[in-house]
């Protein structure tokens, strides 16, 4: 059976945990009396939002969505979003849940484009940020931890789509 | 819409040279007896009129509508000259239209046996009557701008220029006021398309890009529609002694919604270590500004990364 090239263990699972209770607790008390919808950009977020929303205290509503790469007929492509929010965020806080930010133009695809939704507030919350790779100045309000490690896998973070079960987070 | 004022001294051919403008750029002439009869009819009974037309300290009285009349005159003549371009001459205008963008200030001198002289063949009188003028003339225009403004009407900082008539006459210095205001306007057009602002060149034409590398670079932003500008601002970073830049620095991209520039430094070695202190330099003159610098590795990273993730990070 395929076996992951780990390299160094990041973070395990415990310290993992004892992380996202922490971010829970601030956005606990950051939103409070608030209206807040988290939106968990998949794949990659599935675990991390599995856990930071049930480490949340105060009410929230969990929304999906999913950002896909299509061609163009001029051999480019162009980043669109491949399974949209189901609620209306009009007037509402947002939280986009990463696993891993690294460049960041994904989340800044994204922020500007949840922006043109008019919710009350856009803000970010990632697992890993990596500011060495990171390009654009973005709204990240949570992090989890800052890492410099290029190829990372687990609790949802992915290398080739695989990996993603691994109970810790670790350098491959 | 633009304004030019004009502050003169008596003698000095400031009316003739606001007429000759007027004509030439199509700017109304904003004249004391136009203000007078046609600014505060809303604000002024008949008496409060007469008192502006002879007092200076009568101006920072409050007016029918609660506020000074001084304030009431900057209210109403920033707001008309919203619509049209207007020069004014005298009356403190330069305070009046001060911190404007669009606003030229100028302040007309000439030696004095010459104005007296002007104004002597002028008014056709005698040279000490025509001396007792020009220095009654100098004392009033100083009182109220002093009165009303609380400024010395000769300081330097209220003009953008000064011109000495002395050895001018009024198309000349009508000529060398348009030139001046041309070169603002152009200025002004060109600060106007780019953004931020600061104390940074600003360029009339985007650049093309000049490699692949940046070629595949804006592709990409493109691909996550993240707004771009290519090299739309130089940032000088070293001066000579004459305070002329003797080295800038012209990031390559900026990505307007993140307000963030970009450099890459696909090329070898030796650039890049001559760039880093570019770039060293720059984050210390402009704390400001967000600048990343995307070296060969960060660059095929990414370009590899997109590949594989299709588009997820």
């Amino acid at each position: 059976m395929e076996q992951p090239a780990v390299k160094k263990i990041l973070y395990t699972n415990d310290q993992i945990q004892a992380r996202v209770s922490e971010l829970g607790r601030q956005i606990s008390s950051d939103y409070e009396g608030k209206e807040l919808i988290l939106v968990s950009v998949l794949k990659g977020s599935l675990y991390f939002i599995a856990d930071l929303s049930r480490a949340i205290t105060t009410p929230i509503k969990i929304d999906m969505i999913s950002i896909g790469v299509y061609s163009t007929t001029d051999q480019t492509g162009i980043v669109k979003i491949s399974k949209d929010l189901d609620l209306d965020i009009k007037d509402k806080h947002v939280l986009i849940i990463e696993d891993t930010i690294r460049t960041g133009l994904t989340i800044g695809y994204l922020v500007q484009n949840l922006q043109t939704r008019q919710p009350k507030s856009v803000k970010v919350c990632s697992l890993l940020v990596n500011p060495m790779q990171q390009l654009i100045e973005l709204p990240i309000a949570y992090t989890g931890f800052i890492t410099s490690a290029e190829q990372v896998a687990g609790y949802g973070a992915d290398i080739k789509d695989k990996w993603r079960n691994l109970p810790f987070i670790a350098e491959i | 819409m633009p304004v030019i004022t004009i502050s003169r001294q008596t003698g000095s051919f400031g009316d003739e040279i606001a007429q000759s403008l007027s004509e030439k750029l199509g700017f109304e002439l904003m004249t004391r007896e136009r203000i007078l009869t046609d600014f505060f009819h809303n604000a002024a009974t008949k008496n409060d009129l007469y008192m502006l037309k002879v007092s200076a300290k009568y101006y920072n009285n409050k007016s029918i509508t609660g506020i000074t009349f001084l304030e009431h005159l900057k209210q109403s003549l920033v707001k008309y000259s919203s619509e049209k371009s207007v020069i004014m001459v005298g009356f403190g205008s330069s305070l009046i239209f001060s911190g404007m963008r669009d606003a030229i200030h100028i302040r007309l001198i000439a030696d004095k046996d010459i104005r007296v002289d002007r104004i002597r063949k002028r008014f056709r009188v005698t040279l000490p009557e025509a001396l007792e003028i020009v220095e009654l003339s100098d004392r009033k225009h100083k009182k109220f701008v002093s009165t009303v403004f609380g400024v010395n009407l000769a300081d330097d900082n209220l003009y953008d220029i000064i011109i000495n008539t002395s050895r001018m006459d009024p198309i000349e210095g009508a000529a060398a006021i348009y030139s001046l205001f041309n070169e603002r306007l152009r200025m002004l057009s060109l600060e106007r398309s780019a953004e931020p602002n600061g104390t940074l060149i600003t360029q009339e034409k985007p650049a093309p890009l000049k490699n692949a590398s940046e070629a595949e670079f804006a592709k990409i932003l493109d691909m996550y529609q993240i707004e771009w500008k290519y090299e739309p601002r130089t940032f000088p970073i070293e001066w000579d002694a004459e305070g002329n830049i003797s080295l800038a620095f012209t990031p390559d991209f900026y990505l307007t919604n993140f307000n963030t520039y970009i450099e890459l430094t696909t090329m070898n070695q030796k650039y890049i270590t001559k760039k880093n202190k570019k770039m060293k330099k720059l984050k210390e003159l402009y704390p400001g500004i967000n600048i990343k610098i995307v070296n060969k590795k960060d660059f095929n990273n990414l370009i590899q990364r997109f590949k594989i993730s299709k588009g997820e990070e």
